[in-house]
This record gives C-alpha cells, sequence and structure tokens, in this order.
C-alpha cells in the first residue's frame, strides 16, 4: 500500500484532505472572525471577510469579560465540572475496583444493571431529579448540579475503569497481601497508581462532560443569571434577539479554544485509554 | 484474591460500593419508577398537583412526605390513575394496533426483509471457501428486490397510514431514519479520510491529523458549535450569502424545509462524529499486517479487490462496536438537534417537527407542553426498546467479557 501512487490520484488525495480540513476548521475560524467583528455584527457582507479577518477590535470580548457575567459562568462551570470530576473519580475508582477485584454475590447482576439503567432517556429523569433535589434542598443550586452530573458519569466512568483494572495483573496485589495489606490498602497503594493513564482519561472525559452539558444545567439551575453555567448562559446569548452576536462568538472562543488545546495535549491518551478500557474490556 | 470471607468481606465490599448504590438509586432508580408510575396517571398541564391521599403518590412525591407537611403543593387539579390504565400508551400508539396499523407494519417489515435475507446470504458465503457472488452485488439485488417489493405493496399508503396512527410511530421512524442516515456517512468519510493517511507518501500527517481533533474537542461543547452551525443556515446566514455570490438570488430558508433541516442536522453530526471513526479506522487499518497486501499484490489483487477483500474484514471487529456504541448515542441525541433546529420545522400544531427526534420529542412534551404522563409513557416504551439495543450491543461488542469469567 506504500507505493507512490499516479499522479492525479495523488491530487485527489491531497484534495480531499484539504477539503475536510476546511470542513473541521471552518466553523471554529468562523466564530473567531465573528468575535472580532464590532457593532454586533455575526456576518459581512463581502466574500473575503468570511475568510480572512478584515476589521479586528477586541471590543466583544472586553465587554464579555468586564461587563456581563462572563467571569462567573466561567466560575460556575469550572466549580461544577471540577467538584464533578473529583466526586466522580473517588465514587467510580472504588467501585471499578470492587468490581473487578472482589467475587460478591450480585456482581454480575450489578454490572448488567449499570449499563440496561442507562437505556432510559436522561431528559425523562429530569423532573423525578429535580422533585429528589428539591426534597434535598438544593434545586436551584450547583452542589444538587454536581451530584446530577456525578451519578450521570457514573455508569460510564466505572465500566471504563473497571475494563482497566481487569488488565492489571491481580498477582501484584496478591503479593501486596501476603504481605499483610487489606483491600483498602491493596486499592490505594497499588491499583491506583498502576490506573493512572486510566484515571487520567476518565478525568478528563467526566470533566469535559460536566463542562459543556446543557439540558440538566438549564432545568436544575434555572435561575438567577449570575447562577448559570457557561452553556446555558451562552445559549441563551445566541437565541437572544437583542443581544449582539459578536458578543456569543467572543464568548464562544474563549470556552472552546482551551478545551482544544487541552484535547490536542491529551489526544494520544485518549485513544489509547479509551480503546484498552472500552473496547478490549 | 479475595479468599476471605463472612461479615467482614462484605462490609469492605459494601464500603467500596456503597456511594454508587446510593447515587444510582436515588437518581436513576427512582426517575424510573416514578416515570412508570406516572405513565398510568393523567399528569397533565390540566392535572399537574399531587394528590398525597393515593397511596403510590404519597410515596413517589417528595412534597407528599410527612417533613413537608403544610409546603404549597401547586395550584390545578390533582391528577389521579388513569382510566383505563393504559390510556396513555394507547393514546401514544394509537392506530398501530388495528388491522390497518399492523397491516402496514407487517406490508413495511415485509419490504425490508431483502436486506436481512442478503445479510444472512452474505454470511453464509462468506463461510464457503469461494464467494459465487460479491456481496455487492447480493446488497445491490436486494435493494432493487425492496424497491419492487414496496411498489407492490403499496409502502408509500402504509407509510402515510402509519403516519397517522400516533405519534409514537413517526417519532421512532424518522429517529431511526437519522441513525441509518448517519452511519454509513461516518463510517465512509473516516475510511476515506484514514485510507489516505494510512499512506507513509503523504506529508505533514501529523498535522492533517492534528486537524481532525478540532471538532472532536469541540463535541464536547456541543450546542455551542450547534449553534455556530446554525448561524450558517439562517436566512442571512453564510451559505445564502455564497449562493448570493453564485447568483442566486432568492434565499433559501433552510431551516423551514423539513428535507433540508435533517440534511443539516446529519452533516452537523457528521462534524462532531467523523474525527471518532477516523481514528478508531485509522487505528485499525495499521494493524493489518502489510505481508497480506504483498500477497495479494503477487496473486493480481486490484486496489478495489484489496480494499474489498482484505481491507474491509479485517478492520470490522475494531469498527463494529464503534458503530454500535455511536449509533444509541445518535438515537438519544438531544443537544446538537435541538441547538440547530429545535426538532422543527413543524407542519401544523399537535405533529412532531421533521427533526424531532426520540428525546427532543420527550423534553418537548415534559417541558413545552406538560405532557408529562404521555411522555412517560414514551419514556417507558423507548426505555424497553433502548434496553434491548443495549443487551445486543454487549453481545456485539463483547464489552462485559470480563463480567462472565
Amino acid at each position: 500500500m506504500n507505493r507512490r501512487p499516479k499522479r492525479h490520484i495523488l491530487i485527489l488525495q491531497y484534495a480531499i484532505l484539504v477539503l475536510s480540513a476546511i470542513f473541521a476548521l471552518y466553523p471554529v475560524w468562523f466564530a473567531v472572525l465573528a468575535s472580532g467583528r464590532a457593532g454586533g455584527r455575526l456576518y459581512t457582507l463581502d466574500l473575503v471577510g468570511m475568510f480572512i479577518p478584515t476589521e479586528w477590535s477586541f471590543e466583544n470580548y472586553r465587554y464579555m469579560l468586564f461587563e456581563s457575567n462572563f467571569l462567573n459562568w466561567m466560575r460556575n462551570s469550572l466549580f461544577v465540572a471540577g467538584f464533578t470530576t473529583i466526586a466522580c473519580m473517588i465514587v467510580a475508582t472504588s467501585a471499578a475496583f470492587a468490581f473487578s477485584r472482589f467475587r460478591f454475590w450480585g456482581r454480575e447482576f450489578g454490572l448488567v444493571l449499570l449499563l440496561a439503567i442507562q437505556a432510559f432517556p436522561a431528559v425523562l429523569s429530569l423532573v423525578p431529579v429535580a422533585l429528589a433535589l428539591t426534597a434535598m434542598g438544593l434545586y436551584g443550586n450547583l452542589w444538587g448540579l454536581v451530584l446530577a452530573y456525578v451519578v450521570g458519569n457514573l455508569v460510564f466512568t466505572t465500566w471504563l475503569l473497571k475494563g482497566y483494572f481487569d488488565t492489571i495483573p491481580v498477582e501484584i496485589e496478591e503479593a501486596a497481601m501476603i504481605d499483610g495489606a487489606g483491600p483498602i490498602q491493596s486499592f490505594l497503594l497499588i491499583g491506583l497508581p498502576m490506573a493512572k493513564p486510566a484515571l487520567a482519561v476518565t478525568a478528563l472525559l467526566a470533566f469535559m462532560g460536566a463542562w459543556g452539558e446543557y439540558v440538566f444545567a438549564s432545568v436544575l439551575v434555572p435561575a438567577p443569571d449570575a447562577r448559570r453555567t457557561l452553556v446555558v448562559a451562552m445559549y441563551n446569548y445566541a437565541t437572544s434577539n437583542n443581544i449582539p452576536w459578536g458578543y456569543f462568538a467572543a464568548g464562544a472562543v474563549m470556552v472552546i479554544i482551551p478545551v482544544i488545546i487541552v484535547y490536542s495535549f491529551m489526544q494520544k491518551y485518549l485513544v489509547g485509554g479509551l480503546t484498552l478500557g472500552g473496547v478490549k474490556g | 484474591m479475595a479468599n476471605w470471607s463472612g461479615r467482614r468481606k462484605y462490609l469492605t465490599v459494601l464500603l467500596f460500593i456503597a456511594p454508587t448504590i446510593i447515587g444510582i438509586l436515588i437518581f436513576n432508580i427512582y426517575p424510573i419508577i416514578f416515570n412508570t408510575f406516572i405513565s398510568f396517571t393523567n399528569r397533565n398541564q390540566f392535572h399537574p398537583r399531587p394528590d398525597c391521599t393515593i397511596f403510590l403518590t404519597s410515596v413517589l412525591e417528595p412534597s407528599c412526605w410527612p417533613m413537608f407537611e403544610g409546603r404549597q403543593r401547586g395550584v390545578g387539579q390533582a391528577y389521579t390513575i388513569q382510566d383505563p390504565l393504559f390510556q396513555n400508551y394507547a393514546n401514544l400508539l394509537g392506530d398501530l394496533f388495528t388491522n390497518e396499523g399492523l397491516s402496514a407494519l407487517l406490508r413495511l417489515l415485509i419490504a425490508l426483509l431483502p436486506f436481512a435475507a442478503a445479510s444472512q446470504l452474505n454470511r453464509y458465503f462468506d463461510r464457503q471457501l469461494s464467494r459465487p457472488v460479491n456481496s455487492i452485488v447480493v446488497w445491490l439485488a436486494a435493494f432493487v428486490m425492496a424497491v419492487g417489493l414496496g411498489l407492490i405493496l403499496d409502502i408509500r399508503g402504509a407509510y402515510d397510514v402509519l403516519q397517522r396512527s400516533g405519534d409514537f410511530f413517526i417519532v421512532v421512524f424518522r429517529t431511526i431514519l437519522y441513525v441509518a442516515a448517519c452511519m454509513p456517512l461516518f463510517f465512509t468519510v473516516g475510511l476515506v479520510l484514514a485510507l489516505i493517511l494510512n499512506n507513509d507518501y503523504i506529508r505533514g500527517r501529523t498535522f492533517w491529523r492534528a486537524i481532525m481533533i478540532i471538532p472532536w474537542a469541540s463535541s464536547s461543547m456541543a450546542v455551542m458549535m450547534a449553534l455556530i452551525w446554525q448561524f450558517f443556515f439562517r436566512e442571512q446566514g453564510t451559505i445564502n450569502q455564497l449562493l448570493k455570490l453564485l447568483g442566486v438570488e432568492q434565499a433559501i430558508i433552510w431551516l423551514n424545509d423539513p428535507l433540508y433541516a435533517f440534511i443539516i442536522v446529519v452533516l452537523v453530526n457528521l462534524w462532531f462524529s467523523y474525527p471518532f471513526f477516523f481514528t478508531v479506522i485509522l487505528g485499525a487499518l495499521q494493524s493489518i499486517p502489510p505481508e497480506q497486501y504483498e500477497a495479494a499484490e503477487m496473486d493480481g489483487a486490484s486496489y478495489w479487490q484489496q480494499l474489498i477483500y482484505i481491507t474491509l474484514p479485517l478492520i470490522r471487529p475494531a469498527v463494529l462496536p464503534a458503530v454500535v456504541l455511536s449509533s444509541i448515542t445518535t438515537f438519544q441525541m438531544f443537544g446538537t438537534v435541538w441547538a440547530v433546529t429545535r426538532g422543527g420545522p413543524v407542519r401544523g400544531a399537535g405533529t412532531p417537527g421533521a427533526t424531532e427526534f426520540v428525546m427532543i420529542y420527550a423534553y418537548k412534551q415534559v417541558f413545552q407542553f406538560n405532557a408529562y404522563a404521555n411522555a412517560g409513557a414514551f419514556a417507558v416504551i423507548i426505555f424497553i426498546l433502548l434496553f434491548l439495543a443495549t443487551i445486543y450491543s454487549l453481545r456485539v461488542t463483547r464489552i462485559t467479557k470480563g463480567a462472565y469469567e
């Protein structure tokens, strides 16, 4: 397959690559362009302006950072995503370790049950979840959202980590237990450090899931504006008729660019971690 | 490990999984039970209030619990158990289970039979030493037969009957159509790019691969990027302006047209999903030993023959789980489609819009129409369908392999 092909095939291949690159890049590039256009215009009428910046100002960024609630929303989202990740890691790792290492009554049933309940439409569980959170006094509170996210992420993370623990040879822990370590010690001192790559991937996915989630955030923390998460607030910006779209574009760029940077650094681990845990199981 | 037994063992296990159990009970099991119960009541915008004298309501509605006594329980009439019990299900499925509906459904299924037959036939041929017919020929023959059967059995008429039979069929059918439109597209785009980038002579392969990560990363912010996509297709949007430059004067209102809206939603989903397929397929391609191709080359196999007889069968084990998992998430897709079309365009009040897929239908029923009992019944049926799909996907992907050692 590695012979050099004929000239026209080579040209075709590069053409496909360039097209797919434009397809991949343009939406993000469009947001960058729109964010630099002052005066609330999202579109420009000249062809050149659609592809390269013909005018540029930081007015939209200045507004978003200093006159809107943007930093508040950012803090809310960081708060929710951060605590979701921490709590999810603690709960899911211990459950995954137990499912992978201990043989107990109801283990297989529990594992399949975890997957099965995920088949229930999440949108429909919103109302009962809101009721339960109201009963706990956490409705409209970011902590309530964290709780809902942690459980929402639990199935996926538990399965992923369980799959990874399964690939770690059990003999090392057995040796530790012969040396007198209890199950909790062998979990903390041996299981956890060996699962580091999978832990990193799971943490990233849990963080990103909570960072970009929309439906739960919009229903469970509806108001006030300052308590909303980023995605909900930006959605309201984009669908509102009297807020300039340039503000939305500036906000979107500030949210998406860091995500892209993090992903490009994590790419290698992402692919490896996913296939190790999920598919090869 | 773990030969220790008795009470200490169970305490340790419990310590490890208790948080999970509690969380699942409150945020998964409770909603499922609650929804199932509501689906047998008449809770809607006219009957929103819980009636705490009904035993199950008093147990399942937190506002009925003794500790919240005296708190306001909402206004309006109380909802009661639906009479007859399965009324919501009957409304949802409508005329699907009448003679007319069932015969229409049957005709639709018969028209799809050739595809099932083709798949079985191909599987049988695969076990033979030499295939008498190429698999693509078999599929083409199946397609022709399906079209012929469709004409004979009056599929259009059957579809119209089913469309009139209630919301359930049309919503689920469109969602399945959406998944069926997305998957081959994702696979093809991913495969073409992976095949190109698997060649050593392509320059800057790291660069091209790095670009693919951008849509993937953005998929964690799906709603936000979907909104940007929606800007392209607004009346004054980028696409219409480009068309204007090309001399098309009449601006097309893309998202008001059912077919265009559907295609746009597929396109946006393609943008989010093809990097994942690309990555999975490229990984699979790189694990194919080059000797296989060398041997084929010696035997004089052309590029297409190599692709069909070596590449595709060998990447199948890696790609199949990706397709199954992606199908299930696409079936349950909400945010992306909601941000682009909000389930529209809607033709006439009370009918689901052209892109109103399963989750959007449920969301609209609950949060726009307050038809909670109806949505509950819908959720129960979808739950059963997805549950079966999950079990099937477990078999295909063998993800539970470790669970049954």
